[in-house]
């Protein structure tokens, strides 16, 4: 069991590797399969894992398997371990089974390209990355997954390295990601202070058991309010979101790979992992459900006037992460759990069916040039149709079973919680406009000039089925993967993860029905207002220019912190250089090197001005030891 | 052991100095010995008993026995590490110098091995005249190094260098004598703990300027812009490990009321020179500049671990300083190949190297990426440790680190994007080649290092002081 979880992990690795040493010694093919192979080696591995706790007793599936020890300083020790609990066998399905589909779908997608190789030894390393930070035995190692995913991400957003736009949009990703290790990191240098250790097991009974005063109010919440900056920033929520559509800028697989299988999950697993520390500070905790609120309903509504069909895809999937955080935040952690995994399936299914529109009309990804693409991509557009039923939460597609019972959690949690039941509530209208506004602008009405000129069919060879079959089984998934959970009437995820992370809140069963309807109404009415103004287009859409403006500008947020942060710290940068570094620092050397040597004219102008310093420096130091002599006896 | 790690560098200088060896025969014999040093130093470290508390692989013999001076030579568990650094560095950056082919062989490479024997020296030193007079001796060849070898601005560079490090060593002689004479004594082992404040700053200034230690740091930029890229490989990587050295050693070690007393004002020298070296390394408008000033950063965190004083502290701060070592040594030599193709290490007129270079892409995206401290490298976990260890002396202290760390990101990135992304920058043409496989035999080792390091930075770290036990060994052991 701990076998197949090794080797989960070390599988992608490995292949990373592999293709990199390889170099161009194997075709880029080759490399596409390596990838690929090693991502379902490790996919078998998670299988292997996940029947072997299946054959345990509930208190028995916690296995922790060190292989070295990592760091140590003092008595601090951190172990290169994996944990293998219901959990992190759970994301380790989720991370390799869909992070395998994508790498397979790659094959075709980064077909022809001239870099494929380190295009697949990155995909490897960021799967491995993410994997890590799933199956890290301790605070320490989580940390290092976590940094290994930014890194990952910043190499295959900045893939394509000759454009600008992608490489400062790779270090707007990796920075904004470090804000959030830094901020982990501080957190952590409290848990060793308080405890002496980073293991999750003594960590954990510490704070249940209250010794050693970490769980007085001001540690525990910094250490909350630390781990909680950490998963904001990697779960692009509110306030270090900015990243999230700049990371567009990578080949689609990669967005696809970002946004489904890894990456921004990792917020919220972050939350279910360390539960015990936000329940210990639960102001932190409503904290983090009221950032999943306020950035589902942002990013909902910047989501209507994107142009871009990979960025409105983005925007929703922050937003659907809003929803997992406010999830999670308020303990309902089975349930945002759940909504990960379907999500996780839908969100894939969305982002590889846009590349497919996207690889039949030469790289454009311009939704105002795009339009009925319907009849000459019927496929896609049923499987994009499934993906966007499942976004918006329509019955009996998945999105409704995990969305709606999040929803549903909020209702138990007093008056602060139906102020997030409403806001979850405007996000589902929200999401069934913006869904079924770029479905519509997309597939519907006659094929526009744009379209007519440039499309083309893919072909029925490797290519085609690498592009197809992967889209084909999320396309199944994303139908049906719901019904696994179907509350109050089952719950077989809330059963398998009840020993990891017992939920906090338990709605009861007119809740459940009350949320689910409003929630689908609600999402057919956005539906419905979309096809008004998109579809049908018998209305006009409201001009309204302050809030266009506004929504275009995302809020303001990267103005904001360019005007806070990035120019003042340049500026300081300049101004240190200007009327410190240069006058004080370096000017000083230089006018003590042309007096010193001046005095060593004065000297004598034998030889250079080098020896001559020497000799007066030995001679000086000759009079200084005479000096101390004297003073000393 | 220890005599011989000390002796061969220095034989195989004066075998090249006296005999009339041709170009090729003294390259050669120089890489040999440098190879072959550290081949000796593997030896010491298999044979090391990391069980055994204390000084290891003794030597002593009696010089002047009226002032007990002598010359008495040892190994401690953490300087292990440091002469580790030193004799691999030293192999790769002379073989460096063998590959571009500097002028006047000879007495370049018996230079650069008469470094190597005063460096080891100064790690192994356990009198205090002794790890003065080697610590001389590293300066001299510098001296030398810079201003024969030099940019075309090497005569103010050296001028400079020469006269900060002159002050300094006036300083630390005068700390010396003072603090032998008073204990009668020049052991380092024997000699008692001391209280006096000023020797203390006496010594903690001369290994502040040699470190640099912001705002000691006016020798700094164009000594590592100036010389040539092994050369500022050689003083950023293991130099300044020696100023590091020194504050274990002597300072924390010696001064145990003193280093109480003063440190807040060191952590805050140590903590603004992270933040400002950091913000310059940012701004800095060429290759060699950003590494000089992020050298500034790193010397200012080791030395906050060190100055914590606690066992994470230390710990993290032996394990930083080889990583820093290794780092800029790396950074260094790779921005010498990049300035042999370019002509230039002006960020703004290179770019888009990466295009049709995928080794040189390869291993300056990877140092860059253990640069940066991202998380499980190596020099992640040195500096994690040593803000944890900081951390217990003030949370401030870390949350500055942690901020520095973002820095730290930035910088790094900008040059990796500078050097290897966008389109070609006007320096670069068609005509500059990948690495070619001596460069790989150069760089690829040091990389390797790095890479084993961050797959068990325990190695050191867990290492570096008798039974992990640091604060306890600093203040009984080094006594």
């Amino acid at each position: 069991m701990t076998v197949g979880a090794w080797i989960c992990l070390l599988s992608p690795l490995a292949g990373a590797l592999l293709i990199t040493l390889a170099g161009t010694r194997i075709s880029r093919r080759t490399a596409g399969y390596l990838s690929t192979g090693s991502v379902a080696v490790a996919f078998g591995g998670a299988i292997t894992s996940f029947i072997g706790l299946l054959g345990k007793n509930g208190e028995e599936r916690d296995h922790v398997s060190t292989a070295w020890t990592w760091l140590s300083g003092g008595s601090y020790r951190s172990g290169f371990e994996i944990l293998v609990d219901p959990l992190s066998v759970m994301m380790m399905l989720i991370v390799s089974g869909v992070g395998f589909l994508i790498v397979a779908y790659s094959i075709g997608y980064m077909d022809g390209d001239k870099e494929e190789r380190r295009y697949f030894a990155y995909m490897a390393l960021f799967v491995f990355s993410m994997l890590l930070l799933v199956q890290g035995g301790n605070f320490l190692l989580l940390l290092a997954g976590w940094g290994m995913v930014g890194l990952s991400s910043y190499l295959l957003i900045g893939f394509w390295h000759e454009r600008p736009s992608a490489i400062a949009g790779a270090k707007k990703a990796f920075v904004m990601n470090a804000i959030g290790d830094a901020t982990m990191a501080l957190a952590f240098f409290l848990i060793i202070l308080y405890t002496g250790t980073l293991s999750f097991d003594h960590v954990f009974n510490i704070v249940q058991n209250g010794d050693s005063g970490i769980s007085n109010s001001t540690p525990i919440n910094l250490i909350a309010l630390g781990l909680l900056g950490g998963a904001v920033a990697k779960s692009a929520q509110l306030p270090l979101q900015t990243w999230l559509p700049d990371a567009m800028e990578g080949p689609t697989p990669v967005s696809a790979l970002i946004h489904a299988a890894t990456m921004v999950t990792a917020g919220v697993y972050l939350i279910v992992r360390t539960h015990v520390i936000f329940e210990a500070a639960p102001k932190v905790e409503e904290l983090a459900a009221g950032l999943g609120a306020g950035t589902l309903l942002l990013a909902g509504l910047i989501a209507l006037v994107q142009t871009d069909i990979k960025r409105v895809i983005a925007y929703s999937t922050m937003s659907q992460i809003g929803y997992m955080f406010l999830g999670v935040g308020l303990g309902a952690y089975a349930n945002g759990m759940f909504h990960l995994m379907t999500h996780a399936f839908f969100k894939a299914l969305l982002f590889m069916a846009a590349g497919l529109v996207i690889h039949a009309l030469h790289g454009e990804q311009d939704i105002r040039r795009m339009g009925g693409l319907r009849t000459l991509m019927p496929r896609t557009y049923l499987a994009f149709l499934v993906g966007g039923l499942a976004l918006v939460g329509i019955f009996p597609f998945s999105g409704f079973f995990s969305k709606d019972s999040i929803l549903a959690a909020a209702m138990d949690h007093g008056w602060y919680g139906y102020v997030l039941w409403v806001a979850g509530l405007a996000g589902a209208f929200l999401t069934g406009i913006y869904t079924a506004r770029l479905f519509f602008l997309v597939f519907w009405g006659e094929p526009s000039a744009f379209v007519q000129e440039h499309f083309h069919k893919p072909k029925r060879d490797v290519v085609g089925i690498s592009l197809a079959a992967p889209v084909a089984a999320l396309a199944v998934l994303a139908a049906i993967a719901g019904w696994i959970q179907f509350a109050p009437l089952w719950h077989p995820i809330e059963t398998w993860l009840q020993t990891v992370a017992e939920p906090l809140v338990s709605p009861a069963g007119w809740q459940e029905a009350v949320s689910s309807v409003l929630a689908v109404v609600l999402g057919a009415a956005g539906i419905g207002v979309a096809w008004l103004l998109y579809g049908a287009r018998t209305r006009r859409v409201p001009r309204l220019a302050f809030a266009q403006r506004t929504l275009e500008h995302k809020f303001w947020f990267d103005e904001l912190y360019d005007a806070l942060f990035y120019r003042p710290s340049i500026r300081i940068a300049r101004g240190l250089g200007r009327f410190v570094e240069n006058p004080l620092i370096f000017g000083s050397g230089r006018e003590l090197g042309q007096e010193t040597r001046a005095l060593g004219g004065l000297l004598g102008r034998a030889q250079t001005g080098l020896l001559r310093t020497y000799a007066l420096a030995i001679a000086s130091s000759v009079a200084v030891l005479a000096l101390v002599f004297v003073v000393v006896r | 052991m220890t005599t011989l790690l000390i002796v061969v560098p220095l034989a195989a200088a004066l075998v090249l100095w006296l005999l009339p060896l041709d170009r090729v025969s003294a390259a050669a014999l120089a890489l040999l010995a440098a190879l072959a040093e550290v081949g000796l130093w593997i030896q010491l470290l298999i044979r090391f008993d990391w069980n055994e508390r204390g000084l290891q692989f003794e030597q002593r013999r009696s010089w002047f026995s009226d002032l007990h001076v002598s010359y008495h030579v040892g190994v401690y568990a953490f300087s292990v590490w440091l002469i580790g650094l030193a004799v691999v560095v030293m192999a790769a950056t002379i073989a460096y110098a063998v590959w571009v082919g500097r002028e006047r062989a000879r007495m370049y490479f018996g230079l650069m091995l008469f470094l190597t024997g005063a460096i080891v020296g100064v790690f192994a030193a356990q009198d205090l005249l002794l790890f003065y007079a080697f610590f001389e001796a590293m300066l001299i060849p510098l001296y030398v190094l810079v201003g024969v070898w030099g940019g075309p601005a090497r005569m103010g560079a050296t001028l400079k260098f020469v006269i900060y490090t002159m002050a300094g060593s006036l300083l630390m002689l005068a700390s010396v004598i003072v603090y032998g004479l008073s204990q009668g004594t020049f052991d380092l082992v024997d000699i008692g703990a001391s209280s006096s404040d000023w020797v203390f700053l006496g010594f903690v200034a001369a290994f502040a300027i040699k470190a640099p230690l912001f705002p000691f740091h006016g020798w700094l930029r164009d000594a590592y812009t100036e010389s040539s890229p092994e050369v500022a490989a050689v003083l950023s990587g293991v130099v300044s490990k020696a100023a590091a050295y020194g504050f274990l050693r002597i300072a924390i070690a010696k001064f145990p009321g003193p280093t109480e007393d003063f440190r807040t004002p060191i952590l805050v020298l140590a903590a603004v020179g992270l933040v400002y070296g950091s913000l310059l390394a940012f701004r800095a408008p060429d290759l060699r500049g950003v590494i000089a000033y992020s050298s500034l950063a790193q010397m200012g965190l080791i030395t906050l671990g060190l100055f914590a004083a606690n066992d994470l502290g230390f710990d993290g701060s032996v394990l930083q300083m080889v990583n820093h070592g290794l780092i800029s040594a790396t950074l260094f030599l790779l921005a010498g190949m990049v300035e042999r193709r370019a002509t230039t290490g002006e960020l703004g007129r290179l770019g888009g190297m990466a295009r049709g270079r995928p080794l040189l892409a390869t291993v300056l995206m990877t140092t860059g990426i253990i640069a940066l401290a991202v998380p499980f490298s190596t020099a992640f976990a040195g500096e994690f440790l040593i803000l944890a260890g900081v951390f217990q002396q003030g949370w401030g202290w870390a949350v500055v680190g942690a901020a520095a760390i973002v820095l730290a990101a930035m910088y790094i990135l900008r040059v990796i994007s500078a050097v290897l992304h966008r389109e070609p920058g006007t320096a670069v043409t068609d005509a500059a080649l990948d690495l070619r496989p001596a460069e790989l035999g150069i760089v690829v080792p040091l990389v390797a290092c790095l890479l084993a390091l961050s797959a068990w930075p325990a190695a050191i770290s867990g290492h570096a002081f008798s039974r992990d036990e640091a604060t306890r060994s600093v203040s009984q052991e080094f006594r």
